[in-house]
């Protein structure tokens, strides 16, 4: 250990602080992918704090998620909107600070199924309430703009997540752990057909469709990002039928690849990995966080954690049989049990 | 604008921050011979003060310019730090080594004291109160960042290393520890206070001052015989002060804190 002087007194010594140098708790694949959905809430959480969330333009945002939608959806965002419109600052900070604890609850370890639950919960009321569930009802629904709504994905991955291992056998991947390798695959199945569907909607088929997508979301922009942007739209400018129809293609192949071998499933995950970064990057521009007045990092990160819990094991996943208890005061690598102290059922 | 009493909250967070890092400090007994002053207690301190400084201007310590040497030198140290421990341990110790959050921390600060620019209208992050109070701060103008992938980059970064922090915690990789504390004028005693993981056999401080009895005091019997009788609750509190998780609990907050200043103000 170095030893230096500080302050300038001679009889001190400065150096590391030994004593948080020790070995790391145990962390398996499902708990780095809640962590993965931590941080994203914690994200949201801090986003929402930006000085944008604190202007009328919130309120209009969340306004707009009406337009087109049946009364019984229109209604609970308009009343919604205007209830946030008269008491902004401090609802506002009341949604940010629960996006926030969500985030840390699923964090700590003791909370993290409080947390999930309470994520599912939340990310349902603001699907209804702040996004008109994400235009899958008036047809403003687009994959490459986040649909079916990024807040969904969230309750979706809470679900597959959840700390649990469903008896019958080894999970074949983390995802099946919880709700099992049927209804997991299932889930998949649904979401990236839906997306597929979205993609070949009468408006996002339309010869200008995808390249107004990007080009609208170009401004304000770093100047790198805003040249990838304009390189992609560029490629897509009158060819909005061809490009929705091979995104509709890429899609259903992803939502059959968790039914194929192990084999060919990977290289249609990874498939699915690089379509979600892409729409990510030049689709969705990282959210709009480095233009300002981005809500949350959208759709794009997620797809990828979502793609990542379903990517096959490559030994046995833990089969219900055996619960595992509370963590161990005292086992060495922190956690007797499972790393997300998830309980057999 | 983000309201004046939410930047406000977080600015009086860093102060409780900024506090219990002096007080880890003062209880290392910086005054004796021989005692280790932790690196990641005085970088914690000036950060907070730092930050609470930009956070709410009448917090505002000192100029941009020495806050800027010492986060230089502190990413500097810490940088250091890294390359030794990834020579020692290899190149995993890069990204997960114990240093590599405080190099972030340090880099992130130093980022935001020279990007950070004035539009208009106000002082400091929020138009808390004003025009600058200090000489070479913003004079007018909401604060702005230059370069915000760069912020982006360290939010994401210093959200990564806050939950991974969160997450060891809570998985008992840092326990409260058996302190070693004394009373005044008596000699350190060992005191554990919490079931621990597997550092509980680790100290604070690897030498520490406090368990080192100085010439002419009482010796160990007398001072085990003072700590259990006297205080308990004394102890119980100075051993808790001093557990590496404090330590960590200080680096969450601060890391969640930055990206909060980082993001209201890209």
């Amino acid at each position: 250990m170095s030893e230096v002087a500080v302050a300038g007194a001679r009889r001190w010594r400065g150096g590391p602080d030994t004593g948080t140098w020790l070995p790391a708790a145990r962390t398996d694949a499902r708990r780095a992918l809640q962590l993965a959905l931590a941080g994203g809430w914690l994200l949201d959480g801090v986003l929402q704090f930006q000085p944008f969330m604190y202007t009328r333009a919130f309120p209009h945002m969340l306004a707009s998620a009406a337009a087109g939608n049946p009364s019984v959806v229109a209604g609970p965002v308009t009343w919604n909107a205007n209830l946030v419109q008269h008491h902004l600052a401090l609802l506002n900070t009341v949604f940010a600070t629960i996006q926030l604890l969500l985030g840390l609850g699923i964090a700590l370890r003791p909370t993290v199924r409080p947390a999930l639950a309470a994520s599912i919960a939340w990310s349902v009321a603001v699907w209804w309430f702040g996004e008109g569930f994400g235009g899958v009802l008036n047809g403003g629904a687009d994959p490459v703009n986040g649909a079916p709504g990024a807040v969904i994905i969230y309750a979706l991955l809470a679900a597959l997540l959840w700390p649990a291992d469903r008896s019958g056998g080894p999970a074949p991947f983390t995802a099946a752990r919880a709700v099992g390798a049927h209804t997991a695959r299932a889930l998949w199945l649904v979401f990236w057909l839906s997306q597929a569907y979205f993609a070949l909607s009468p408006a996002n088929r339309a010869p200008q469709a995808l390249y107004g997508m990007i080009t609208g979301r170009e401004s304000g922009e770093p100047g790198w990002l805003a040249s990838l942007m304009r390189g992609a739209a560029a490629l897509v400018a009158g060819r909005g039928l061809a490009a929705s129809i091979v995104l509709a293609a890429a899609l259903v192949l992803i939502a059959a690849g968790v039914y194929l071998p192990t084999a060919a499933a990977k290289p249609v995950l990874v498939l699915a990995i690089m379509v979600a970064a892409a729409i990510w990057v030049f689709g969705q521009a990282f959210g709009g966080i480095l233009a300002s007045g981005a809500t949350d990092p959208n759709s794009g990160a997620l797809l990828v954690v979502l793609a990542l819990a379903y990517w096959p094991a490559s030994g046995a996943l833990p089969a219900a049989a055996a619960p595992s208890g509370p963590p161990a005061p005292s086992a060495p690598s922190g956690l007797s049990g499972e790393a997300d102290g998830s309980v057999a059922r | 604008m983000t309201p004046a009493w939410v930047l406000g909250s977080v600015a009086a967070l860093m102060l409780v921050v900024a506090a219990v890092s002096a007080a880890r400090l003062a209880a290392g007994r910086p005054w004796r011979r021989g005692a280790l002053i932790a690196d990641t207690d005085v970088a914690h301190l000036l950060m907070a003060i730092a930050m609470a400084g930009m956070l709410a201007p009448d917090l505002r310590t000192l100029t941009d310019a020495p806050w800027e040497v010492i986060f230089g030198l502190l990413a500097a140290w810490f940088a250091a730090r890294v390359a030794r421990d990834a020579r020692a341990h290899g190149r995993r110790t890069l990204a997960g080594g114990h240093c590599a959050p405080h190099l972030v921390h340090s880099c992130s600060m130093l980022y935001m004291f020279l990007a950070m620019t004035a539009t208009a209208g106000a002082g400091g992050m929020g138009d808390i109160a004003g025009p600058a109070a200090m000489p070479g701060g913003p004079a007018a103008g909401e604060m702005a960042l230059r370069y915000p992938t760069l912020a982006l980059a360290f939010a994401f970064t210093l959200v990564g290393y806050s939950i991974w922090d969160l997450d060891q915690l809570s998985g008992r990789r840092y326990s409260v520890p058996g302190a070693r504390l004394s009373l005044a004028g008596m000699a350190a005693q060992e005191v554990s206070v919490l079931a621990a993981g597997p550092g509980s056999a680790a100290p604070r401080n690897e030498p520490s001052a406090a368990s080192a009895p100085d010439a002419g005091l009482p010796g160990p019997a007398a001072g085990r015989a003072v700590t259990r009788r006297a205080s308990g609750r004394v102890a119980g509190a100075g051993a808790f002060l001093l557990a590496p998780a404090v330590t960590i609990g200080c680096r969450i907050v601060m890391g969640v804190a930055m990206a909060f200043m980082l993001f209201i103000a890209i």
